[in-house]
């Protein structure tokens, strides 16, 4: 009877411990000749199993707020048409957990694999990241560049030296633990 | 000859002028913008959760005037993010304050009823307004 109770506290302390931020900062920036295209989303989902290393991120495309209204409206009705694809979500992995130690103070070099989907298209990513934990908060960063093109995003001949064939993407989450129940 | 150069030229100073305010026209003010829709927010939360896609199609991108009881308060970076209790555990309306209004106040109460409009992009864990005010 011991040994049983003993043996559920031990499988409940190795329950997977899940880390999540639903105000995350993505910003993406694209340098092209004739302008500087930068645009904000702070509403940013993301979700990171400390256990398995698996992590999940959820935007809103209509979230992203430009400086310019025009721009922004160019941004979700014609390029990405977002009415119709409203959310882009990465879905992928930590693939070298062996190097990271949530549970201890520090900064940790991440490398992520996982499928990006923006548009309604999926490809496949790698990019490096930083974890860096202190106490109960753990804030991960990673900076990508993506190819417009790879996710059908078409952009006119007219504008195409206004917006860059390349974005940059800055990720910033910060993550507290995910309690079940009442938050 | 000379007046068409003359109205030629006022027209393209006009059509100039025209886009030069269209390329720069500000963002919608919020303040002033008037609701397409007002409702409680666990109705709001609600219909997303039944029906996805049918809620999408009608509330992205409107200005929906939300009222609900304050769950839970966020503040990174200076956005301050307010989420309504919605009735259930699942998850509630998400209401980001305007970084382009003036606010009367940025802190709240959990359990207090307050009142935002904002604009609608749609549902993650929450559905999330944006470019929100206090009424």
């Amino acid at each position: 009877m011991l040994i049983c109770c003993l043996l559920l506290v031990g499988f409940t302390s190795l329950q997977a411990q899940k880390y999540f931020t639903k105000e995350g900062t993505i910003t993406f920036h694209s340098d092209a000749p004739l302008e500087k295209i930068e645009a904000i989303n702070n509403s940013v989902t993301s979700v990171i199993d400390l256990e398995s290393g698996r992590m999940e991120f959820a935007v809103l495309i209509k979230a992203f707020q430009f400086e310019k209204a025009l721009m922004q409206e160019h941004f979700n009705e014609n390029y990405m048409e977002s009415s119709k694809y409203p959310k882009g979500t990465f879905k992928g992995q930590i693939t070298n957990m062996d190097a990271i130690n949530f549970s201890k103070n520090g900064t940790y070099q991440a490398n992520i694999k996982g499928d990006l989907t923006i548009h309604g298209k999926t490809q496949s990513i790698e990019t490096k990241g930083q974890f860096e934990v202190n106490q109960a908060q753990i804030s991960g960063t990673a900076s990508f560049v993506i190819l417009v093109a790879d996710y059908d995003i078409e952009i006119p001949n007219v504008v195409k030296d206004n917006i860059a064939k390349e974005v940059k993407i800055d990720v910033n989450c910060n993550y507290k633990e995910l309690k079940k129940g009442v938050q | 000859m000379k007046r068409v150069f003359i109205i030629g030229l006022l027209l393209t100073i006009a059509g100039l002028g025209v886009g030069f305010m269209i390329y720069n026209k500000p963002h919608q003010n919020m303040e002033s913008a008037a609701p397409d829709f007002k409702m409680p927010a666990t109705k709001l939360f609600t219909e997303f959760n039944a029906n996805e896609a049918k809620a999408n199609e009608q509330y992205l991108d409107k200005v929906i005037e939300v009222k609900g009881i304050v769950q839970s308060v966020s503040e990174e970076d200076g956005k301050v993010s307010i989420t309504l209790d919605a009735g259930g555990l699942l998850g509630g309306v998400m209401c980001q304050l305007d970084g382009l209004s003036e606010h009367k106040r940025k802190t709240f109460e959990v359990g207090e009823i307050v009142q935002f409009k904002g604009r609608c992009t749609g549902m993650l864990m929450d559905v999330v307004l944006v470019r929100c005010v206090e009424l």
